[in-house]
């Protein structure tokens, strides 16, 4: 099946996101769709999954012009839009929530489990899977969950799919898996959409691409054709300066803790990072990093061990606690447990600190405006008013509103935790140069994060993790994405 | 010319707030209402100086009838945007109002004068009493719901049972009578008016709305319920938070026993109070409070009070039968929901 989209054009009032945006996919061919937040991807798949209308342009499908109304257009044509959160039922089995909405049923209007069962396994065959289509979805890992949505686009005889940021949570060995199964739907004639930030599996798995930039279709070809720093220069619209990592004058501990354990996700963990210095936490998804800052930070498991903050003795039962030691946390996953989508702009940055800016027994709405125009400033976050919703921005400037929230309240200590998930290219760079701002204004940063280059980026030092336990301490030369893999993978041991 | 041109602009100011600001369409909706109440008030008076003092008084009616729901419904405000419910505010307003009777009892059985206190201490320590039973019966629940982890439905279901079934076991034996002196708290008239309940309404109805806009913990309670996670990793205290809510809503139930107790009395156990809740939590809603949380308004909750109330006063004048009214109760929340719903996409 042959899609071609053509000079379509959307705007959202004044604000114009397509210009006559034009894309194609050929059957059997892996295409990634790249470009920084607020490029337009998400409008253009959203009109080609019927969930938005194109003001102009048409959509045809094997030379014939179509149009989708609504998601179930789309889907019956053969579209099947993969979403980056995911859209299973945890409590139900993997077959019940393939066939959610189309149950077969047999004469009596029961559920046919037993040919659902059989249409999965088919399913599951024919896309060479080993899976149990009775195992409740919610005992797969992140990777099988993906594998489970595209096996549902796959019952419905999807002929193209549309993945969005399939990779963002998964693991190293995870993604090898959720690849090839791209690869068997490739060869059995899937056209499969990409969207991707990251560039080094773009070059993997696809053979072709488009970049959006601004609302304008900038390029597209052949993946053989282009390397990723083109593709970089192309989707920010001008060079990715690489900044070669400063290093930071590093001053007394500022933290330190010695034999954590929650007896569940991490164990014996001891580090210490002074004031000053960039320290990464890294190792693959499930190696307990995120749970053990978290309880660092009162909000997670309680744990055993002691921990020294500034010198003294330290235990922490709750974040209000973490805070008034100087603490800062900027949690992962923003959306769950980093903005508050009814709140404003303004509200969302200064949640932290609100509660100790007053005026008697009322807000000092007078400071915490200035406090947050003084971040908007330094973080430089594009936005509108104050009072506009939190939702109104981009991923990246969520994510600085975010970071805004913790740096009005000038923490001694900050615990980042994968600071640019969902974040584009440009902002990403902005966040690391942030990083190691606050790290000369004497801050003690600790940047907890699975992607490898990242910590070589941010870091001075890194500790690797591998099921709840420090592996090793990386500093130096030592400190390169080869080395963090070998451990992080548990291949040193 | 001109004037085509103002008339062009009202319908497509009207036509924005009626997308864009979600009580707009309940705010019309009360107007027309307070117009069809105008007719069904007629107009058979003499003089416009007769029918005015007509309207005016059946309007003071109108809101001094409905000043305990309103002040009930402030504290469920809050308690709903924090996601929560409180269904136990009719019970323990029972409860809280058996308390106030025990302590403020003129006759040989009240506790205050068989240790000699009569009078407006004995007011004071029994309105004192009371707020304080409030307060502690909502932290109380708060506990439940924080520490206890219990949902607030559960938690406070559990409550409305228990408040009103042990304040009618013990009040049983004992008619604890309200002095005269007391019932001058509600109805204390000027120029045959007796408007305190309205000013005690809209005096806290103010407070809790510069509560609600203007502090930080009226800012938290919008941050807890809409994402209670973001908000407690933001260092704010949640079950404080949370506990807070509860117990302010204690106290307002508590205020509301008082005027209850002062307005009629005496306090029926069995009934009085009951349906309050549903009463309560039908304005919040009316008043484009979102059940999920996080979304809401003090304000809101004020207008949704006065359109059930003008409804319902509405209703009686044209005549409907006491047992439909409640029916156009169900259509108003249903209707307001469904025109809220829609401005919202």
């Amino acid at each position: 099946m042959n899609l071609n989209m053509k000079g379509i054009s959307k705007s959202f009032g004044a604000n114009l996101v397509l210009d006559k945006v034009s894309f194609s996919l050929h059957s059997g061919e892996i295409t990634a769709l790249l470009g920084e937040n607020g490029a337009g991807k998400s409008t253009l798949m959203n009109i080609l999954g019927g969930v938005l209308p194109a003001d102009e342009g048409v959509i045809e499908i094997d030379g014939q012009a179509v149009g989708f109304s609504t998601p179930k257009e789309s889907l019956d044509a053969g579209i099947a839009f993969i979403h980056q959160e995911l859209n299973l039922i945890n409590d139900l089995a993997i077959y019940e929530n393939l066939f959610i909405g189309r149950e077969i049923r047999s004469k009596w209007g029961i559920l046919d489990k037993k040919a659902m069962i059989e249409k999965t396994e088919e399913v599951f065959s024919r896309m060479g899977l080993s899976l149990d289509p009775e195992a409740m979805v919610r005992t797969l890992d992140a990777s099988y969950k993906q594998i489970v949505e595209i096996s549902r686009a796959m019952l419905m005889d999807a002929r193209i799919v549309i993945m969005d940021e399939p990779t963002t949570s998964l693991t190293e060995t995870e993604i090898d898996r959720v690849f090839s199964l791209m690869r068997t739907l490739k060869k059995e004639g899937v056209g499969i959409i990409f969207i991707s930030h990251k560039l080094n599996e773009v070059m993997e798995i696809c053979d072709s691409y488009t970049v959006l930039r601004d609302g304008h279709m900038i390029s597209s070809g052949s993946i053989g054709d282009v390397t990723t720093d083109a593709l970089a220069k192309m989707m920010v619209g001008h060079d990715v300066v690489e900044e070669k990592r400063a290093v930071h004058k590093s001053g007394a501990v500022a933290i330190s803790a010695s034999s954590l354990s929650d007896g569940i996700f991490f164990n014996d963990i001891s580090f210490s990072v002074r004031s000053g210095e960039v320290v990464g936490f890294t190792g693959l998804l499930g190696d307990g990093r995120s749970e053990l800052f978290l309880s660092v930070f009162g909000a997670g498991t309680k744990h055993t061990g002691t921990m020294e903050i500034d010198g003294k003795a330290a235990v922490i039962h709750s974040p209000s606690e973490a805070v008034s030691l100087g603490i800062g946390y900027v949690p992962r996953n923003r959306k769950e447990n980093g903005i508050v989508k009814d709140l404003d702009i303004l509200e969302n940055g200064s949640l932290v600190t609100m509660r100790s800016r007053k005026k008697g027994p009322f807000l000092d709405s007078g400071r915490i405006k200035e406090e947050f125009d003084k971040e908007k400033k330094d973080l430089s976050i594009k936005m509108g008013r104050n009072i506009d919703p939190i939702t109104s921005l981009s991923g990246g400037n969520q994510q600085k509103v975010v970071l805004a929230k913790w740096l009005s309240a000038d923490p001694k200590i900050l615990i980042l935790d994968n600071p640019t998930q969902g974040v584009d290219v440009g902002a990403k760079e902005e966040i690391y140069t942030i990083i190691s701002r606050l790290a000369d204004k004497g801050v003690a940063v600790i940047v907890l994060s699975s992607e490898a280059h990242e910590i070589v980026r941010t870091s001075s030092r890194c500790y690797v993790m591998y099921h709840g336990r420090i592996l090793t301490e990386l500093e130096g030369d030592n400190l390169n994405e080869h080395e963090i893999m070998r451990w992080a993978t548990g291949a040193a041991i | 010319m001109e004037k085509t041109n103002s008339g062009f602009n009202f319908i497509k100011w009207f036509r924005k707030m009626w997308t864009q600001h979600p009580l707009f369409s309940t705010a019309c909706a009360l107007l027309l209402m307070a117009v069809l109440q105008i007719i069904a008030l007629g107009f058979d008076q003499a003089t416009f100086g007769e029918w005015l003092s007509r309207y005016v008084r059946n309007w003071i009616n109108i809101l001094r009838n409905n000043a305990t729901i309103g002040i009930i419904a402030l504290g469920m405000t809050f308690v709903i945007i924090t996601g929560g419910i409180d269904l136990a505010v009719g019970s323990t307003l029972v409860a809280i109002g058996a308390i106030i009777m025990l302590f403020i009892d003129g006759s040989q059985t009240g506790i205050l004068t068989a240790l000699g206190i009569t009078g407006v201490p004995a007011y004071m320590i029994g309105i004192l009493m009371g707020l304080l039973a409030g307060l502690l019966l909502g932290e109380f629940t708060g506990v439940l719901i924080t520490i206890g982890r219990i949902p607030p439905f559960i938690a406070t279901l559990g409550m409305m049972k228990i408040c009103r079934s042990v304040t009618q076991q013990c009040m049983q034996t004992i008619n604890p009578s309200v002095p005269m002196g007391f019932t001058r708290i509600a109805n204390f008239a000027v120029g045959r008016q007796m408007f305190m309940p309205i000013v005690y309404w809209l005096i806290i109805a103010f407070i809790m709305y510069w509560v609600s806009k203007h502090t930080a913990f009226g800012r938290h309670v919008f941050a807890v319920g809409s994402n209670e996670r973001a908000s407690k990793l933001s260092g704010i205290n949640v079950n404080r938070v949370k506990r807070m809510v509860y117990a302010i809503m204690g106290l307002l139930v508590g205020v509301a026993s008082v005027l209850q107790v002062s307005r009629i009395g005496a306090m029926d156990y069995a009934n009085a109070g009951s349906g309050y809740e549903m009463d309560a939590i039908a304005a919040v809603i009316v008043g484009g409070t979102s059940m999920a949380g996080g979304r809401g308004s003090i304000g809101g909750t004020v207008l949704g009070v006065l359109i059930i109330a003008v409804m319902n006063n509405l209703l009686n004048l044209i005549g409907v039968p006491p047992f439909l009214r409640e029916a156009f109760k169900g259509v108003i929340v249903i209707g307001a929901v469904l025109l809220q719903k829609k401005e919202k996409n």
